[in-house]
């Protein structure tokens, strides 16, 4: 079966065609600007040379219509024709309470999708013209919906609550949801594969550290807790977001420097992080370089990343009672070799042994980089998202049939 | 009607306001003034403007550049003629608005929108100087325009309902701000009553009941208004305060529209407010009280 993952934001489409039967990338591309009269389609045919073409792509129906042009084109596409798709599958970011796990795409579970518009209101409305654009494209082709949220349903009431006044949660569904769902499953399970282990057996913690970063407790396979909340705000200290404050700064701020209720969103969200610490950048790779440089503000961002980060493995393994593993995943996870070491070196007390040469080691595999000895397991395990929702999507397709 | 692109005519206080707002919605703008030197200084006040949010982090560095690049300048009406909506924004002057309105119906379509954002005058004398009037319309901002989420859209005698209907699209999902539906009559529901009060305060201040100070004080902590009147009034601008009264005063012909002599005596020595650096308080070039 071949299957196309869709990744829709506000103005970009990212696509991966699969062939299921060996889980083989055929194609993926970008699509970027849409609603602008230049965008962009990036297309990377597997075994083929990478295309770009410009052209006017005003809304996510034509961007889609472009992109199975450009699949199945005689020159860059990797199809003889459409009908070859036999079911798509689309990341909605928010899925609520209403979605434990992937589902197949019905009129009830697009309205369910709409509903949550108020508690993602960023992300859920492009995932929708995503999926109103595949399903006119490409009429009755199966669509299935993975949820970044959905991983973390399994979480319990006394973790996923607020010790704040209930009628808050009834009311406006105020709750801990967490996010990056796909990655922590997948990075988790492939964790047990790599050790060889039977996941039930596992305490996991999953460090998903990119430009948002969360982190994942997962025990005997299922998300027990995880570090992002009701927005992505909450949890790690990130790029450009503040993650755990005291909630009181808000008002205090806002009333200090008569700041609006978007003044104060944003200035969590893009101004917070490692780019409010070192006033120069989000990104890891330049705060590292100012480190090894002796830059101080650049050292004093680092270390709080670090410290922040190193707080919460420390807190997820008192949740479970004990880390029999810590995987490293995403940008950060995956590339930051000193992210990695600093972090390990004070978790001694956990049983934690590095092996510092084998941390070093610039990979695309999953990998070991803890000692024989180390009680606890490090691994490396690069994340792939889309191919989680790929094979969510083709189970789902097959079980219909 | 799928809007993407805007003109502005004006580039003063509210043309900067409506452009800025615009093009951070992501709508191209393209911003008319008389002269490069009146759209240079329009579109450096506009950059001052998101240098402020920018201190107050309600943008990052790569959203000001963004907005910046989707306002575009212009000096030729003809470039107007690819817009899907047209905001007129120059000063209250009846005869200037109908001019520019009369060179509008030229330039643009017969299906593309004219908007005015007129506080006081008549959509319909204003519309009555183009071909087609059935497509002109109010949309009257208040300023802060980018803080104030309230549109006032006046419908003139000749405005078609799907004029009506697609501008208020255009203001409550385009813009997302409220629009309420006003129909013609001086000063509108806003300016009139706004108006009136700061008259009123004016009165009092005149009469020596209480200091400038401690009326904007009584009105602001009393009644939870953000600024009180009389530095309402500086921000507005002491000039186009009196002028909505005095047509105000002129249209109804009741004398609780008669502007203070105040307010005549300030906008006579040239102390417009905010944008003179004086009016009834005192306010640096950022337009913060000093």
């Amino acid at each position: 079966m071949k299957v196309l993952v869709i990744n829709s934001g506000s103005s970009s489409l990212k696509y991966q065609l699969y062939d299921m039967t060996d889980e083989s990338v055929l194609a993926k591309g970008l699509v970027e600007r849409i609603g602008m009269d230049s965008s962009i389609l990036n297309h990377k045919p597997t075994g083929k040379e990478e295309v770009t073409e410009v052209s006017e792509i005003l809304e996510h129906n034509t961007a889609i219509r472009k992109v199975l042009d450009m699949l199945t084109d005689p020159e860059h596409g990797v199809l003889e024709s459409v009908g070859e798709i036999q079911a798509v599958g689309h990341r909605v970011v928010h899925g609520g309470e209403a979605f434990k796990g992937s589902v197949l795409v019905t009129g009830e579970v697009k309205s369910e999708i709409r509903r949550l518009f108020d508690l993602a209101p960023l992300h859920n409305p492009p995932a929708i013209m995503g999926i109103t654009a595949a399903e006119r494209n490409m009429p009755g082709v199966p669509q299935v919906v993975a949820f970044d949220t959905a991983f973390h349903q399994t979480m319990d009431e006394k973790v996923y609550l607020y010790p704040i006044p209930k009628v808050l949660y009834k009311k406006h569904h105020v709750r801990r949801y967490g996010a990056h769902g796909t990655s922590h499953e997948y990075v988790s399970k492939a964790a047990a594969e790599y050790l060889d282990r039977p996941i039930e057996d596992l305490k996991i913690i999953t460090c998903h550290i990119g430009n948002g970063a969360s982190l994942t407790a997962v025990k005997g396979g299922k998300s027990v807790d995880t570090s992002m909340g009701l927005t992505p705000l909450e949890g790690l200290m990130m790029g450009t977001r503040s993650g755990d404050l005291d909630p009181a700064i808000v008002t205090f701020v806002m009333n200090k420097e008569e700041l609006s209720l978007s003044e104060v969103n944003s200035m969590l969200n893009k101004h917070s992080g490692l780019l409010a610490i070192s006033g120069s950048s989000s990104d890891m790779r330049d705060i590292t370089d100012g480190w090894e440089a002796g830059e101080p503000n650049e050292t004093l961002a680092f270390e709080m990343y670090e410290y922040r980060l190193r707080k919460y493995i420390g807190s997820y393994a008192a949740a479970m009672n004990g880390v029999d593993v810590i995987v490293f995943t995403a940008g950060v996870g995956e590339n930051s070799a000193i992210v990695r070491e600093k972090v390990c070196q004070n978790l001694t007390y956990l049983g934690v042994e590095l092996d510092k040469e084998l941390n070093k080691i610039r990979s695309g595999d999953p990998r070991r980089i803890s000692t024989p000895n180390s009680k606890v397991e490090v691994l490396v395990i690069p994340t792939n998202e889309e191919l989680v929702i790929a094979r969510d999507t083709h189970r789902i397709v097959q079980e219909e049939k | 009607m799928n809007f993407k692109r805007i003109g502005v005519i004006g580039g003063g206080t509210m043309g900067q306001g409506i452009s800025e707002m615009l093009a951070a919605k992501g709508l191209d703008v393209l911003l008319v003034e008389e002269t490069p030197e009146k759209l240079n200084h329009a579109y450096s006040m506009i950059e001052t403007s998101l240098d402020k949010q920018l201190e107050k982090w309600a943008i990052t560095k790569a959203e000001k550049k963004l907005i910046l690049s989707k306002i575009h300048k212009v000096t030729h009406f003809a470039e107007l003629g690819t817009c899907d909506m047209v905001i007129e924004t120059i000063s209250e002057d009846l005869d200037a608005k109908k001019e520019i309105f009369k060179q509008l119906d030229q330039v643009c379509p017969s299906n593309i929108l004219l908007a005015s954002n007129t506080s006081t005058l008549s959509l319909t004398e204003i519309a009555g100087s183009t071909m087609y009037p059935e497509r002109v319309i109010g949309m009257h901002f208040i300023y802060p325009v980018s803080r104030i989420n309230l549109v006032e859209i006046i419908r003139g005698l000749k405005t078609s309902e799907s004029t009506f209907e697609d501008t208020r699209r255009f203001v409550e999902e385009v813009v997302d701000k409220r629009g309420v539906m006003v129909y013609e009559s001086p000063g509108f529901v806003t300016s009139r009553i706004i108006c009136t009060m700061i008259n009123e305060a004016l009165h009092v201040l005149g009469e020596g009941v209480a200091t400038a100070e401690d009326i904007d004080a009584a009105m602001r902590i009393g009644y939870q208004f953000q600024y009180g009147p009389l530095e309402m009034a500086d921000r507005f601008g002491l000039d186009s305060v009196l002028a909505a009264l005095e047509r105000m005063f002129r249209e109804f012909g009741e004398l609780k529209y008669r502007p203070s002599f105040v307010l005549k005596k300030m906008v006579r020595a040239g102390n417009l407010g905010v944008k003179t650096g004086e009016g009834f308080f005192k306010y640096d070039k950022d337009g913060d009280r000093t």
